[in-house]
């Protein structure tokens, strides 16, 4: 079980270009963005420059991007170029982030960096729910948590996932679950379940 | 919301410190400690009207805010006032007593900013001066640009001498400060704060929507946008007009003519002082309502708004 009587969930809602910008700028982890990221009224199409994770990119992306769609081998590869990029940058861009819930979070801090509101960026995260789990006892941060239960990799203990997230560190908060009867676990759940 | 605190404030000093402009410091008339205020706050002097007629109730930035060392302000003497900068210039005296709000806050710097790009016109300069001392003080990355006409850019380079460096530029003329590239060239995460002339703080705005800057990052103050074509405003429940001057606020007249009604900022910011509206066709000019209140036309804040019509008709 993953709520509780508090929740801080993300809410996610398909993204539509910010009417009055100067550039836009739209960051996903995959190519081939999914049509139900956008909202009715628009596409990948409306999004001229595009920044994408692709295992074998083979060609180097421009440093400072441009128009076009950009590759990068890595979603940590892209994070960096887009943190040099975002700081060369001047008032009016807007920033749009597609992928994992984690990756839309480090793209919404890196954003952040540099200076940017929440009114300049729009986050949607797809695919099977997947979450970064810190530990209230030992601080390890567990990534790409996909059950309701797990075992921290820096104690041992069994956390259970709370349904807390903290739009600042970009994690879900663990708590260990058997503290009071040890031993008893409830159920593993899917957290898409 | 109303905040009546009032202070006693004893004129400690009244310098002329360039033509028309007299900085006034104050300290609490019975010689305690004053509130602090962040840089960008005012008070509202409350003064003698010439005629003998109600009081007037000015705004004033704080140029400076030490609880022990007393408040600073800069006053410029204008000729189109309703008497109030003329009382300062002509009749205060070091000694003399005033009354004051508490300082209130409608201009404060964003600390999210990373950089703060401060563009002022004229006696615009006053929230600045605070800004700057404070921006400098934090280490933060900031820009000044004074925008003066030509005969007064002496003076308002003096004024900014105690800060000197490259961050700071005066200059002579309207023309002289390319706003549409300045506003280009700011990095993200950078926050704009304009005190001046309503057209060029209108100017700025549009200049910065046009190029993408978030309306969240567009500050400005606005005291004394005040006059326009005179016009008549009917208190339909007390059943009397009253006169509205070209050189006089909604709100003054109302308040000249025995009409006690809350207001704080005066500058069409705060939302204190909004009246239910019930016929006429209102100019606002207020940063309070939005454009939905403003189509449905039941609402205006009389502090800055005027009317297009000549008669006014307010439920009060
Ligand atoms: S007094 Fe603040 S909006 Fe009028």
């Amino acid at each position: 079980m993953t709520t509780g009587s508090f929740t801080s969930r993300p809410r996610y809602s398909p993204l539509t270009r910010f009417p009055s910008a100067r550039a836009h700028l739209l960051v996903a982890d995959h190519a081939g963005i999914a049509p139900h990221a956008f909202a009715e009224t628009c596409s990948a199409a409306d999004f001229p420059e595009r920044w994408e994770v692709v295992a074998h990119a083979r060609v180097l992306p421009q440093p400072l991007g441009g128009p076009g769609v950009h590759q990068f081998r890595s979603a940590s590869h892209l994070l960096t170029l887009l943190g040099h990029r975002l700081n060369a940058e001047t008032m009016g861009l807007r920033l749009y982030a597609v992928g994992s819930e984690p990756f839309v979070w480090d793209v919404a801090r890196v954003g952040r960096e540099a200076g940017m509101g929440r009114e300049e960026m729009q986050l949607f995260a797809v695919g099977q729910p997947v979450r970064r789990v810190v530990c209230v006892h030992c601080r390890t941060i567990n990534p790409e948590v996909t059950t309701t239960l797990v075992t921290c990799a820096g104690c041992g203990v069994t956390l259970s996932v709370r349904d807390h997230f903290s739009r600042m560190h970009n994690t879900w908060m663990g708590v260990q679950c058997d503290a009071e009867a040890p031993g008893e676990l409830p159920e593993v759940e899917d957290l898409c379940a | 919301m109303m905040d009546d605190r009032t202070l006693s404030l004893r004129v400690a000093a009244a310098p002329l410190v360039a033509t028309g402009l007299r900085r006034l410091h104050l300290v609490a008339a019975d010689g305690s400690r004053l509130p602090p205020a962040a840089p960008g706050a005012h008070i509202t002097l409350t003064l003698p009207s010439p005629a003998g007629a109600r009081p007037l109730r000015n705004s004033y930035t704080l140029v400076e805010a030490d609880p022990e060392r007393g408040y600073q302000l800069i006053v410029r003497r204008t000729d189109r006032s309703r008497g109030g900068s003329h009382h300062i210039h002509d009749r205060l005296q070091p000694g003399d007593t005033i009354e004051a709000t508490v300082p209130h806050n409608l201009f404060a710097l964003h600390s999210q900013a990373r950089k703060h790009l401060l563009i002022a016109g004229g006696i615009g300069i006053t929230p600045m001066l605070a800004f700057v001392a404070h921006l400098r003080e934090a280490r933060a990355a900031f820009e000044l640009h004074q925008i003066a006409s030509a005969d007064e850019a002496g003076v308002f380079a003096a004024l900014l001498a105690p800060h000197p460096g490259e961050r700071i530029q005066v200059h002579a003329g309207r023309d002289a400060c390319d706003i549409a590239a300045l506003l280009a060239a700011q990095p993200l995460g950078t926050h704009v704060y304009t005190c001046g002339p309503g057209a060029m703080m209108d100017r700025i705005a549009a200049v910065a929507a046009e190029l993408g800057w978030p309306a969240s990052h567009v500050h400005r103050e606005d005291f004394g946008a005040a006059g326009g074509e005179p016009f008549t405003a009917r208190l339909a429940r007390s059943g009397i007009d009253v006169a509205v001057a070209g050189d006089q606020t909604l709100l003054e007249a109302i308040e000249a003519a025995g009409i006690d009604t809350p207001s704080l900022c005066r500058g069409g910011a705060c939302g204190v002082c909004i009246l239910p509206l019930s016929e006429g066709d209102p100019e606002h000019r207020d940063h309070f309502l939005s454009e939905a209140e403003r189509a449905s036309g039941c609402h205006i804040m009389p502090c800055v708004s005027r009317s297009r019509s000549a008669t006014l008709v307010l439920d009060i």
